[in-house]
C-alpha cells in the first residue's frame, strides 16, 4: 500500500495528527471540557460547506470557522451563565444544519460531498492538504510545548492562576483556538464526527496506566499515533472510513490498557 | 507597609451588593482570621483582596500599588476553598506543587534547580514530602488540602490567603497546617485566612476580623474561649462595637 502516494501523504497526516490530538486533548480531558472537540467539530463543518458554496478551499473556511466557534464556545463558558450548556448546545446544532444547509445551496454540491468530512477520507489528503496539515500539527505541538506549564497551571486551577498573575484569558483563548485548528488538522483523517474521540480516547487510555500528567500527555500520543496509523492501514485494506478504523482502535487500546491498569495496582 | 487596604469597599455578586462599604488593612507581619457565619461575605472579602472580585466601588491597594497597577503577583499566594485537587487527568503531588511556581521568570525557562528545591521545601513543610510521587486523587481530603497549600507556598508568597484551609480536614492536618503557617509568619510572612472554627491554628491568630451580612462587624484580637464557649472548635464573638443591629447581640459562628 505504501506505492501509492496519496497513502504515503495519509500515513504522515496520521501521524502528525495522532500525535497533535491528544497532545490539547489532554488538557481539554484535565478542564473536564472533554466534549469541546465534539462541538468545534460540529461548528466547522459548517466552515467547509461554506469553502464549498464559495468556491475557496473548504479547509480554509473550516479554520476560519471552527476557530470563531471555539472562542465563542470558551466566552460562553467564562461568563459562567447557567445558560451555557444550553447555548452550546445551540451552537453544535446551529453548525451542523448550517453544514448541511450550506452543502445544498452551492452548486455540485450534495450531502455525500459531506460525508468524506464527516468520517475521514484517505484518499482526500492532497499535496496541499498535508502541507497545511504539517504546518497546523507543528504549530499545536509548539504550543502545547511553549505553553504547556502555563495551561496545566490554567487547567488545574483556573483561580488560582489568576492570583499567580497568568493571563488566564489568553491561555484559555489559546486551549481554544488550538483545539480549533486541531479539529481541522485531523478533519481528513478521521473526520469532523469523530476527531473529538481522537483528542479525548487516548488520553482516557492512557490514564489507566499513568499516575502524573506528563505521563499521561505522552502515552496518549503514543496511543494516538499506533490508533491512527493502524487505523488507516485497516481502512485501506477493509476499504472502511479511517475514521471509524482509528477510533474503534483507540477504543481497543482503552480497553486493553484499563485491563492492564486493573491487574498492576493492587487496590 | 501594607499587604491589602481595602478602602470602602463595595462588591456585587449577580446583581446583589455583597460587600458593603467594608474598610480592612493588612499589615506586613500580621496572621489575620476573617470570621463569620456562612453567606456572610467573608469568602468574598478575601477573593476581593486577591483581585478575584472586582470592586463597584472603593479602592484596593495590594503591597502598596493599586490593584489596576499590581504586577508583583508572585508575592502573593492564594489557597482557594477546594474539596479535590485533582482535574481529569491524573497528576502527581509534585506536579501540582510545581505548578505553584508557573508565572515566575519567563515563559521559555525551564523549572530550575532553585524551582524543585522550593517545591520540595514546600512539600516538607506540609509533611507529604515522602508522597510526592502519588497521584492527588489517591489522596483523603486532608491531604489534598495540604497540597494546595504546598503548591501556594511553593511560590514562595510574602502573604499567604486561604479561604476555609480546616473545613473538612482531618485534625493531623490541621495541626499541619497551623506549623506550615506559623514557620511563615516567623519568616515576616503575613497570612489571611477565613475560618469558620479556628482549632489549631488559634494560638497563631492575632487578629481578628469577623464579618457579618457583607460589613465587618469587629475588628480586634481573637475571641478567647472562655466557659462552655472554651471548646477551640467554636468561636463565639460579642460584636461590641459593631453597628449590627440590637436584634442580633452576638455573633455565634459554629
Amino acid at each position: 500500500m505504501l506505492a501509492f502516494a496519496f497513502v504515503q501523504r495519509a500515513l504522515v497526516a496520521a501521524v502528525l495528527v495522532g500525535c497533535a490530538a491528544p497532545a490539547i486533548g489532554t488538557f481539554l480531558v484535565q478542564r473536564r471540557l472533554s466534549l469541546m472537540g465534539d462541538g468545534i467539530g460540529h461548528v466547522a463543518l459548517t466552515g467547509v460547506a461554506l469553502g464549498f458554496l464559495l468556491g475557496t478551499a473548504p479547509v480554509l473556511t473550516a479554520i476560519v470557522v471552527a476557530i470563531a466557534g471555539a472562542v465563542a464556545i470558551e466566552l460562553v463558558r467564562e461568563k459562567g451563565s447557567t445558560s451555557g450548556d444550553v447555548a452550546l448546545a445551540l451552537l453544535f446544532y446551529g453548525g451542523i444544519a448550517g453544514g448541511v444547509l450550506l452543502i445544498g445551496l452551492s452548486p455540485g454540491g450534495s450531502n455525500a460531498t459531506l460525508v468524506g468530512y464527516l468520517f475521514g477520507s484517505l484518499s482526500s489528503v492532497s499535496p496541499a492538504d498535508l502541507a497545511v496539515i504539517v504546518v497546523l500539527s507543528v504549530a499545536v505541538l509548539g504550543v502545547v510545548a511553549v505553553f504547556g506549564r502555563e495551561l496545566f497551571a490554567v487547567c488545574q486551577d483556573e483561580e488560582v492562576a489568576r492570583v499567580q498573575g497568568l493571563p488566564v484569558r489568553f491561555l484559555n483563548l489559546l486551549v481554544a483556538v488550538t483545539a480549533a485548528v486541531t479539529v481541522t488538522v485531523a478533519m481528513r483523517v478521521v473526520g469532523l464526527l469523530l476527531v473529538s474521540a481522537l483528542m479525548v480516547v487516548p488520553v482516557a487510555a492512557a490514564q489507566q496506566l499513568t499516575r502524573s500528567f506528563r505521563s499521561t500527555l505522552l502515552l496518549a500520543c503514543g496511543v494516538g499515533v499506533l490508533a491512527s496509523v493502524s487505523g488507516l492501514v485497516l481502512a485501506f485494506y477493509a476499504d472502511v472510513a479511517p475514521g471509524a478504523s482509528t477510533v474503534v482502535l483507540a477504543l481497543g487500546a482503552f480497553a486493553v490498557l484499563s485491563l492492564l491498569g486493573r491487574t498492576r495496582s493492587p487496590a | 507597609m501594607s499587604v491589602f487596604d481595602l478602602q470602602g469597599g463595595c462588591v456585587d455578586l449577580g446583581g446583589r451588593e455583597v460587600l458593603h462599604d467594608v474598610s480592612v488593612r493588612v499589615d506586613e507581619g500580621e496572621f489575620v482570621a476573617v470570621l463569620g457565619a456562612n453567606g456572610s461575605g467573608k469568602t468574598t472579602l478575601v477573593r476581593t483582596l486577591v483581585g478575584l472580585v472586582p470592586l463597584r466601588r472603593g479602592s484596593l491597594t495590594v503591597f502598596d500599588v493599586p490593584l489596576a497597577r499590581f504586577r508583583q503577583w508572585p508575592r502573593l499566594g492564594y489557597v482557594p476553598q477546594r474539596l479535590q485537587a485533582g482535574g481529569g487527568v491524573p497528576c502527581t503531588v509534585r506536579e501540582v506543587v510545581a505548578s505553584g511556581r508557573t508565572g515566575r521568570g519567563s515563559r521559555f525557562r525551564r523549572m530550575g534547580r532553585d524551582d524543585w528545591a522550593a517545591v520540595d521545601h514546600a512539600l516538607e513543610d506540609v509533611g507529604m514530602a515522602d508522597r510526592a510521587r502519588r497521584a492527588v486523587t489517591d489522596l483523603s481530603g486532608g491531604q489534598q488540602q495540604r497540597v494546595l497549600i504546598a503548591r501556594a507556598l511553593a511560590g514562595e508568597p510574602e502573604v499567604l490567603v486561604l479561604d476555609e484551609p480546616t473545613a473538612g480536614v482531618d485534625a493531623d492536618s490541621q495541626d499541619t497546617l497551623a506549623g506550615a503557617l506559623g514557620h511563615l509568619s516567623q519568616a515576616g510572612g503575613s497570612v489571611v485566612l477565613v475560618a469558620h472554627e479556628l482549632g489549631p491554628l488559634q494560638g497563631l491568630i492575632r487578629r481578628a476580623v469577623v464579618v457579618s451580612e457583607g460589613r465587618i462587624v469587629s475588628d480586634g484580637p481573637p475571641p478567647e474561649p472562655e466557659g462552655h464557649h472554651a471548646d477551640p472548635t467554636h468561636v463565639h464573638t460579642h460584636a461590641h462595637e459593631s453597628a449590627a443591629p440590637p436584634a442580633r447581640p452576638t455573633l455565634r459562628i459554629t
